[in-house]
């Protein structure tokens, strides 16, 4: 499939067309194609993206999709309101 | 004679590095960066971004920031690329005491004596700047010129810039060794084989010191781990950079801390807004290691003063947290310059927090130092040589 316009990150609006950009300039993890398009930089923190991301970063590279270095994941698992937060909060 | 792969090795592809590594280029220098993980996977992937000189203390640092903010200025029409450089989107320094306040009013006056325009406001006055704080606070230093700016997208910008004008670069290599020649430093030894220069700049942040090693030289460069959150994208909210006035207090006068978990883990905020919406709540200053983790205790910490000064961030939700290594130097100066003793080796490292702010100058004088053998200013308050004994 050649779409350039087509949505990858959904959160963030990123094409599949600025993810290529991404690599033609050197990425070649998705924490560089994060850095470089905030691709899984949204709500859901790459949840849903991270693998197609993969899978261009192995079309266009070479690489084979399981060498290819997953992003860190960081707390909070889902988005989690601050106040929950705070030391004295009641809940 | 060695075969000569390049005049300079820069090593380290932080936003340093790639500054060091554009200027070299555009004075005409044929430039191989060399880094052991991508662009921007190291302190400059995990930090703030903005631009604060009511921070620096006044004095050589801030004089530093006031040049850098100069060379800032005009990097966006330089590099022909987009940063989302904000010259003057001010900087509060927000105190919730009688204490915070007079310590960074004292401040404030050393900080106009060298050069910068500062104010004291009541807490009336900052809320006609920023309405989100709380009314229950004392006051804040407000500095108009402060200033933010993505640091990712700069370095990208610095080195797409570099490539144009000849620069190489290898990613995913470790350099692991310096290639000598009696005191002289002439190449690096690599995971992925040797390579020689006519100079080397150690532009390697928190792991500066490792890289200094290897050319024989001591430099306390000590990983100093900042704790961060992000927010979910809202509307503006936030329209300055803003810290505590405690900020001032764990950055110039550590020893008036007296709350315990303050001291161990350096709990203040700063808090901004990107242009994308979301909030960056900082910081922690802890020593970890290089122990990447975030913690519930620091985070807690974090957003527990974040909300009473801001008590509308309460309703957001955070995203995700992250920690970055800060380069900590002890007297909180970053190192800068060629090193006495071994011909070649050149120092560009341990910036700390203000590596951001300070990245577009130390460019610019490496390039300087190399290309024309002395700096346009007097640079020997961050020479590498200070910290020997005489």
């Amino acid at each position: 499939m050649d779409n350039k316009d087509e949505i990858i990150c959904r959160c963030q609006e990123v094409t599949r067309g600025e993810i290529e950009a991404a690599i033609e300039d050197g990425a070649t993890t998705v924490e560089g194609v994060k850095k470089r398009t905030r691709a899984g930089m949204g709500l859901c923190q790459g949840k849903t993206c991270q693998r197609l991301v993969m899978k261009i970063i192995a079309e266009k590279t070479g690489q084979k999709p399981a060498d290819i270095v997953p992003p860190t994941f960081r707390p909070p698992v889902r988005p989690v309101r601050i106040g929950v937060m705070e030391e004295d909060a009641d809940e | 004679m060695n075969k000569k792969n390049a005049d300079v090795i820069v090593v380290g592809g932080g936003i340093i590095g790639s500054a060091v590594t554009y200027q070299l280029s555009k004075r005409g220098k044929k430039v191989l960066m060399i880094e052991k993980g991508d662009l921007c996977a190291g302190t400059t992937g995990a930090c703030d971004a903005y631009i604060t000189p009511h921070t620096k203390a006044p004095g050589f640092h801030l004089d530093l920031c006031l040049r850098s903010q100069e060379v800032w200025r005009t990097l966006e029409k330089e590099l022909n690329e987009e940063l989302e450089f904000e010259d003057h989107c001010g900087g509060l320094q927000v105190c919730q005491n009688q204490m915070e306040y007079d310590l960074c009013s004292a401040n404030s006056e050393k900080l106009r004596a060298g050069g910068l325009e500062v104010e004291m406001l009541p807490i009336e006055e900052a809320r006609k700047i920023e309405p989100a704080l709380s009314v229950n606070l004392t006051g804040a230093l407000y500095c108009p010129s402060a200033g933010q700016v993505n640091p990712f997208k700069t370095v990208y910008a610095y080195m797409r810039n570099a490539r144009r004008l000849g620069a190489e670069e290898l990613l995913h290599t470790e350099v692991t060794g310096m290639i000598m020649d009696g005191p002289q430093v002439v190449g690096v030894h690599t995971t992925r084989g040797d390579y020689y220069a006519d100079i080397v700049v150690d532009a390697a942040g928190c792991w500066g010191g490792q890289i200094a090693k290897m050319a024989g030289c001591d430099f306390d460069i000590r990983p100093r781990r900042g704790q961060l959150i992000i927010s979910e994208p809202v509307a503006p909210l936030i329209h300055t950079t803003m810290q505590t006035g405690m900020y001032m207090i764990i950055k110039h006068h550590p020893e008036l801390i007296t709350d315990e978990r303050v001291k161990r883990l350096g709990i203040g905020y700063c808090i901004e807004q990107t242009k994308d919406g979301t909030i960056i709540i900082g910081f922690t200053r802890e020593f970890a290691g290089y122990d990447k983790s975030t913690t519930l205790e620091g985070i807690e910490g974090i957003l527990d003063i974040a909300c009473r000064h801001i008590p509308t961030l309460r309703n957001l939700h955070f995203i995700r947290t992250f920690s970055g290594f800060r380069p900590y130097v002890p007297d909180n100066m970053p190192i800068i310059g060629p090193v006495d003793g071994v011909p070649g080796f050149f120092m560009a490292a341990g910036h700390e927090g203000d590596g951001i702010a300070l990245s577009a100058i130390t460019g610019v004088l490496i390039a300087e130092l190399v290309v024309d053998g002395k700096a346009h200013f007097n640079i020997d308050a961050f020479s590498p040589n200070r910290f020997k004994k005489s």
